[in-house]
């Protein structure tokens, strides 16, 4: 067999020009699928993550009936200790913060906006969540009676840091109560919705306004990797008999669809670009044995067997298309080394942001986007090869040892 | 008719090929026997059907007719993969042209076949340096057949053909390309191995220099057997 082989193998440097066309060809789709895969993989994968790190965790621990309606009356209660022993205690755990979510009015001198109002703790929260980290001016926080609030929502309102605005809200008894904060900073995140209609206040400020005596609406947990939440989601979920305990994926569902969309849309990519290869590879493997029908009707006289030439073919398809795979890797690699420090997006920020995405694109790509592609485009070789090597071992070797 | 051990008999065999529905004839109703050592060429003029009697004979094609024995195995009895198998270990092959393949060396194209035997890697390389010896080329195995002479082309096929150790060498008009010199070379070497090893040739020619050498020659005249001469005649 190692003659057949070698066979191929040098069979396939027989025609520079032509085999340098097949593989380039396999190599562009190839390096141009995965770029194209990692860019998109990249951004996907990048909205995802920023819902989870400025608002949805991995998980939320929420009282029962809060999922049919998130009302200010369900809490977890206690500050959720119960809740938070367990967590604490899950060895993937990589941060918690209790939260009290509620609904809202902001006044500033000249515009009143409906909110959403949350309340953190900016210690613990800073664990869950990057909004300290998306401070774009003032402080997280730092002083009482101040609220943290996005650029949208301060534009909005015109304000700025410094500033007086009023919070009305509906307590826990439903009487209408107010509160005069001042706007103590701005934060600036990826997400364009939780910028324009968010504000931050200090848990024990929002327990006041709302009344809830130490109950909490929620509990943010984070674990050490996304792939980590399902387990963390079980193990919880038995603790803590009677929470709605949601994944990230379960709280935002389209955010989970978009993922999978995207691993169908890789799947159409892949299958168009191996298409169009597989035509390549046949078409050039065709005629390189209607080139070669005397050789072959030689090989066949001297005893070569029709599943050895079989064989034959199908390994130069393999070669050519390995060597493609080869090269289109390394342009691939090449091409996201240097991209590793992203793609620069920020002269589209504003419709970045309305999708949840950040200004800089930093490709991603897993071992599987190499391994599916490098065994779909062998399975490709393979069929590509099956029509030419179909019509080799066809050949008669007494009408073949005689073709001009 | 031959009384050595006969190595290939052929027994009423005919061929017939059909293009669009239009049948025409070959070959028919041949009756040769080919024994053990002999020096045998298949004569004749163009269309006299040399070259279809010799593929019959090689298992290179199926007859219509009748039915060719190898060592008295019915080759019609044999399926694909049996027939590749006889080809590679009782018959050996040396056509017109172009007998190399032109990736390989000349080393590499004698060893194919005794890889393709399943003969163990130290003993195919030194037995093909022997055979490159053998038909005086010794020195260029490493050599691709584009960087070697018509004739010498010609010797690593003889080479080649020897090295699966056949029952039987079939060449078809093997001298066909080669000027005179050359040809008497290569036709002197054959002879020489079908006296000093017995080996067993059948010619498909119609070159005074292979004929004149032939033991046995059998002239073929529109697809059937005009007269047998035996006895060289240089």
């Amino acid at each position: 067999m190692l003659s057949t082989l070698r066979l191929a193998w040098r069979n396939v440097g027989r025609n520079p020009r032509r085999t340098g066309i097949v593989i380039a060809a396999v190599a562009v789709g190839i390096a141009g699928t995965l770029i194209s895969m990692a860019i998109f993989y990249g951004m996907m994968f990048q909205m995802v993550d920023n819902a989870i790190r400025t608002d949805l965790g991995h998980l939320q621990i929420h009282p029962p009936g809060y999922d049919e309606d998130p009302a200010i009356g369900l809490l977890l209660p206690a500050g959720g200790q119960t809740e938070i022993r367990a967590i604490t205690q899950d060895p993937v755990t990589a941060g918690y913060a209790p939260r009290i979510r509620g609904e809202g009015l902001v006044t500033s001198p000249t515009a009143s906006v409906g909110i959403r109002v949350i309340g953190i703790d900016p210690v613990l929260e800073r664990d869950v969540s990057d909004v300290a980290d998306s401070m774009v001016e003032g402080d997280y926080l730092a002083r009482p009676r101040t609220a943290v609030l996005g650029r949208g929502l301060v534009r909005r309102l015109g304000v700025e840091v410094g500033d007086k605005i009023v919070l009305s809200v509906q307590d826990l008894n439903g009487d209408m109560t107010g509160e005069a904060l001042r706007v103590g900073g701005i934060f600036q995140s990826p997400l364009a919705a939780l910028d324009r209609s968010t504000l931050f206040l200090a848990q024990k400020e929002a327990d006041h306004l709302f009344g809830l005596g130490g109950g909490i609406s929620e509990i943010v947990v984070v674990a050490h990797s996304r792939d980590q939440a399902g387990g963390l989601q079980e193990r919880l979920s038995s603790a803590l008999a009677g929470r709605e305990i949601r994944r990230w994926d379960e709280l935002q569902p389209l955010l989970a669809s978009i993922l999978s969309v995207m691993d169908q849309m890789a799947w159409g990519l892949y299958v168009t670009i191996f298409i169009a290869m597989a035509f390549g590879i046949a078409n050039v493997l065709l005629m390189a044995i209607f080139e070669r029908i005397r050789e072959i009707g030689i090989l066949l006289a001297v005893g070569l067997s029709r599943s050895r030439l079989v064989a034959m073919v199908v390994a130069e398809s393999l070669f050519v298309t390995f060597l493609g795979l080869i090269i289109g890797f390394g342009l691939a690699g090449l091409f996201l080394f240097l991209l590793s420090d992203g793609i620069d997006l920020s002269a589209w920020a504003e419709g970045m942001n309305a999708y949840g995405m950040g200004t800089r694109i930093v490709p991603v790509l897993g071992l599987e986007d190499f391994t599916i592609p490098t065994g779909v485009a062998l399975l490709t070789a393979l069929l590509a090869s099956a029509w030419p090597a179909i019509r080799a071992a066809r050949l008669r070797p007494a009408e073949a040892v005689r073709h001009d | 008719m031959t009384e050595k051990p006969a190595i290939l008999e052929a027994s009423q065999l005919g061929k017939v090929y059909e293009t669009r529905g239009i049948e025409t004839c070959a070959l028919a109703n041949i009756d040769l026997c080919i024994g053990e050592g002999e020096f045998t060429a298949l004569a004749g003029p163009s269309g006299s059907g040399k070259t279809t009697l010799l593929n019959l004979m090689g298992a290179l094609d199926a007859p219509t007719q009748g039915e060719v024995r190898l060592d008295g195995e019915r080759l019609a009895d044999l399926g694909p993969a049996a027939l590749s198998r006889l080809r590679l270990h009782k018959l050996g092959f040396v056509f017109q042209a172009y007998n190399l393949i032109p990736v390989f060396s000349a080393a590499e194209n004698i060893e194919f076949v005794m890889e393709l035997q399943g003969i163990p890697g130290a003993e195919r390389r030194s037995r093909a340096l022997e055979l490159l010896e053998q038909v005086e080329l010794g020195g260029l195995g490493d050599k691709r057949p584009l960087e070697m002479s018509g004739g010498q082309q010609q010797r690593v096929a003889v080479a080649r053909a020897l090295a699966s150790r056949p029952r039987i060498i079939l060449a078809d008009e093997p001298t066909a390309n080669l000027d005179s010199k050359t040809a008497i070379r290569l036709l002197d070497l054959m002879l020489d191995l079908n006296q000093s090893q017995t080996t067993t040739f059948l010619f498909s020619s119609h070159d005074p220099l292979v004929l004149e050498r032939a033991r046995r020659r059998v002239w073929l005249r529109d697809g059937g057997i005009d007269r047998i001469e035996e006895g060289a005649t240089a």
